[in-house]
């Protein structure tokens, strides 16, 4: 475990914070409940923060993790209104009736969603705006853009349109605009949730740096890996703190994680699998671990074969007998007259198979998946569905054979009750009215959302909203069903849950595409992956193959889950952590 | 999607005072808003085309190219139904057509593509947070100007939202193109829903991120870029003062009017 940096020397952070005060935040007792809500968001937590600490908060959704980072700057009870008791103190004084303004000059606050966080039509002035709201004088605004634009590796973008910048440009854009304003603390909520793989690394990289610079901070993340550099993790339950400590010690105990609603860390599984009580904190020293533990000798490589998961673990060509569903040949697309988003992509899709199209954002994999389904029309080459020409299908027809979950759930739902909500789709397409209570309650029941049918879908919760979302697709009874991103803005159990659901409708018989960035997803659900860059298609075949390929997953900035990467060391490719942990086992 | 008409080209009308530029949008609307007839409208329209050369805006002229022709050829349009003066040439179902209506029909199509090209000139050559300042340097609070900038970057976002939406709802067999003009209306319901839910949210977010970065602090916060009155805004101001006093005498002479032959 690292040790907190003693002093702040470095960036200055924030004029009013004590140097010798060593808690930079202390919540007493906190407790507070929304106005409109029935439980408490936060109850009796205690919590406290040394200057210059890195706090992990961890927890599923809806545990209160959003409620305390919002505390340290007076958001609640200033902004989000309800009943608040407790005491918050920044650096040992009380915050009580300070206005969330006041706040910024001490208290800096990153959120996930970017779009929302961003006012300015350039960087200069998005850095600028904070200091300006304090009243800094223009030419200490102008001293200290640069510093602050360089501290996230922005420099140079000073006159760039915000909405041009990629995800993670625009977070490290965030970051820099409450650095400007010079605060000692600074929490970051869910501030990679919405950033592809490259995003994530970017701001992650940026977390660290502002850790060497003394600053305290707290992070709010659902993914384990990254959250290993922290001093220290907090786990919230049921609006209450219930573990906190070093890495090593709340990320070894894989049980409370799993109870806790958070994904424990692929090597910390294999080493539990393996019967090892330990934290590992890179692959490195996993297999140091298991090789010590295990008496294995140092250049101990065995040859042994995995299992074959069971299906088959499928190529392009697989399951063969019938005809193919789709069939997309030399695709090429131009954005605008000049962006080649796709060029000449040939892909077959097979009844009954499971895909995942992966490749950085910007790499061509949604513009495909619009292509399937019509919404775009090709620049050159053609797409077929079940043998027919893409364009010469009906509407209903083609919804017939492929439907497609948009990314976000809220982009689509609009009616009053759940069951409407389901009808929709196909009393658009004229079907007669018992067939469509016949696919409401199937379809309902398939997705775990039956008894909700008269519910106002506005007030379920995201990853309901989401099964939601693929219910009134499902509901046309197509036999390729694509998800972009279907796991995004979800908490681990509803990750699982919604993977479960798509691995179930798959085992009944509809092909699954789904786009996604996240490792482990691909590694443990789907058979083959389709490997994108810059619009071509780089690999297609089985997962399996793909992850044996590190020179082609470099390329596209991809990486293999970390317990793929340690079977590795040992000569496999495995993918998940049981299954490297009985082969290891077969080894001994 | 073109998202502000902004370009970045630093000739001498983008370096104007934001001051002395809203306060040439006012004399050349205040010049406009008094003459009828085509042929008073002309100088403007050339002094416009002129900014638009100097300007090197044309790309965003082209790009809207199909709003100015609809919108004098519709304004024609509409007048020469409505506009009954002077002896009808020949009338066709509703239309009125004298050289009297399509005169002021005309007049009237030119008059609003000035005002159209009157706001691309200056939105092509104005940042939005030069806008707000020349707002500020009027005396508009502070928030007013900020909200005027904040839309700006609203706008887009629920375009974009919106797009998402059509695509999504269509895959679901959503067509709003047929049906009667009531059912056409609560066709737009499925798009309309997830579009203002979704700024409802954003709102809310941006309301949040705005606080925390310390909007409120100061009821006049500072501003970082400063622009100075040069003596080439002092004359712009004084030719745009001459401007809209040529055109008043033009009105007041009766020299922009219509003849009603």
């Amino acid at each position: 475990m690292k040790s907190a940096p003693e002093s702040q020397a470095g960036f200055e952070p924030g004029g009013a914070a004590p140097q010798s005060a060593s808690s930079a935040v202390t919540l007493e007792d906190v407790s507070f409940t929304y106005r409109s809500a029935q439980r408490p968001a936060l109850l009796n937590v205690h919590f406290n923060q040394c200057a210059g600490e890195m706090i992990g908060v961890m927890g599923a959704a809806g545990t209160g993790k959003s409620s305390l980072a919002r505390c340290l700057n007076a958001i609640i009870p200033e902004f989000e209104h309800g009943r608040f008791q407790g005491v918050v103190r920044i650096h040992g004084r009380g915050v009580d009736g300070t206005r969330v303004c006041e706040m910024a000059p001490t208290v800096g606050m990153v959120f996930q969603d970017f779009e929302a966080q961003l006012f300015s039509t350039n960087v200069a002035h998005e850095v600028a705006f904070a200091m300006e709201q304090v009243g800094l004088a223009p030419m200490d605004i102008r001293a200290r853009l640069g510093p602050a634009l360089a501290a996230v590796g922005l420099a140079g973008f000073e006159d760039r349109d915000p909405t041009s910048l990629s995800g993670g440009e625009k977070q490290r854009l965030a970051v820099a605009s409450v650095l400007a304003a010079q605060p000692s603390v600074i929490v970051l909520d869910e501030p990679t949730t919405d950033l592809d793989p490259e995003g994530r690394a970017e701001v992650f990289d940026l977390i660290r740096k502002l850790r060497d610079r003394g600053l305290s901070l707290v992070i709010v993340e659902h993914e384990t890996e990254e959250m290993r550099e922290c001093d220290r993790i907090v786990v919230m339950r049921n609006a209450q703190i219930v573990a906190e400590g070093p890495p090593a010690q709340v990320l070894a105990d894989t049980q409370l994680l799993n109870e806790c609603g958070i994904r424990p860390p692929g090597l910390n599984l294999v080493l539990a699998a393996l019967g090892i009580h330990s934290h590992a904190r890179s692959v490195d020293e996993a297999e140091a671990i298991i090789r010590s533990s295990l008496h294995l000798p140092e250049n101990f490589e065995p040859k042994f074969d995995l299992p074959q998961p069971d299906g088959p673990d499928a190529g392009s060509a697989s399951t063969g007998v019938s005809a193919p569903l789709v069939e997309v040949g030399n695709l090429t697309h131009v954005y605008g007259g000049a962006v080649k988003a796709l060029d000449q992509i040939s892909l077959t899709i097979n009844p009954g198979e499971f895909v995942a199209i992966i490749g950085q954002n910007g790499s061509g994999k949604t513009t495909l998946a619009k292509h399937v389904v019509g919404l775009i029309k090709p620049t050159a080459g053609d797409v077929r569905l079940a043998g027919r020409a893409r364009t010469g299908l009906r509407p209903a027809e083609a919804a017939a054979l492929v439907g497609y979950v948009f990314q976000n759930p809220d982009h689509q739902i609009f009616a009053a009750t759940v069951g409407e909500e389901v009808a929709f789709g196909p009393r658009n397409f004229g079907l007669p009215a018992a067939e469509i209570e016949r696919r409401c309650e199937r379809v309902l029941k398939a997705v775990g959302l039956d008894g909700m049918r008269d519910k106002d879908p506005f007030l379920l919760g995201r990853g309901e909203r989401q099964r939601l979302a693929v219910a009134s697709i499902l509901v046309l009874e197509p036999k390729l069903l694509i998800l972009d991103e279907p796991t995004t803005g979800l908490d681990y159990p509803q990750q699982r849950r919604m993977m479960g659901l798509i691995s179930e409708l798959n085992r009944a018989g509809t092909a699954i595409v789904i786009i996604t960035h996240t490792p482990w997803l691909v590694a443990e659900y789907a058979r083959r992956a389709v490997l994108m860059r810059k619009g071509r298609k780089l690999f297609d075949g089985a997962v399996r193959d793909l992850f044996a390929r590190e020179d082609l997953l470099g390329s596209a900035a991809f990486k293999v889950p970390e317990v793929t990467a340690l079977s590795r060391r040992f000569g496999l490719v495995a993918l998940t952590a049981d299954e490297l942990a009985g082969a290891i086992r077969g080894i001994r | 999607m073109p998202i502000y008409l902004y370009l970045d080209r630093r000739t001498f009308i983008h370096r104007l005072h934001p001051t002395v530029k809203i306060l040439s949008i006012f004399a050349i609307f205040w010049s406009v808003y008094w003459v009828d007839s085509p042929i008073s409208l002309l100088p403007v329209g050339v002094l416009l085309l002129a900014g638009a050369q100097l300007t090197r805006a044309w790309p965003n002229f082209y790009s809207l190219r199909w709003l100015f022709i609809l919108v004098i050829f519709a304004t024609t349009l509409t007048w020469i139904i409505f506009y009954r003066q002077g002896k009808p040439l020949f009338r066709v179902g509703p239309l009125y057509v004298s050289r009297a209506s399509l005169e002021y029909g005309f007049g009237r199509g030119i008059k609003l593509a000035e005002l159209l090209a009157t706001s691309v000139l200056f939105l092509s050559t104005t940042k939005v947070e030069e806008f707000a300042f020349g707002l500020s340097e009027m005396g508009v609070p502070y928030r007013v100007g900020f909200a005027i900038t904040l839309s700006f970057r609203l706008v887009p976002l629920f375009i974009d939202s919106a797009l998402t939406v059509v695509q999504a709802q269509s895959l679901r067999g959503y067509d709003f193109d047929s049906g009667s003009l009531m059912t056409r209306v609560r066709r737009y319901v499925p798009v309309t829903v997830p579009v203002f839910m979704g700024a409802l949210r954003k709102a809310n977010n941006m309301a949040m991120a705005l606080e925390a970065r310390g909007f409120g602090y100061s009821a006049r916060p500072t501003s970082y870029v400063h622009y100075e009155m040069r003596p080439l805004d002092i004359v712009m101001l004084i030719g745009m003062g001459l401007l809209g006093a040529a055109y008043f005498l033009i009105y007041y002479t009766g020299y922009g009017a219509i003849a009603r032959r």
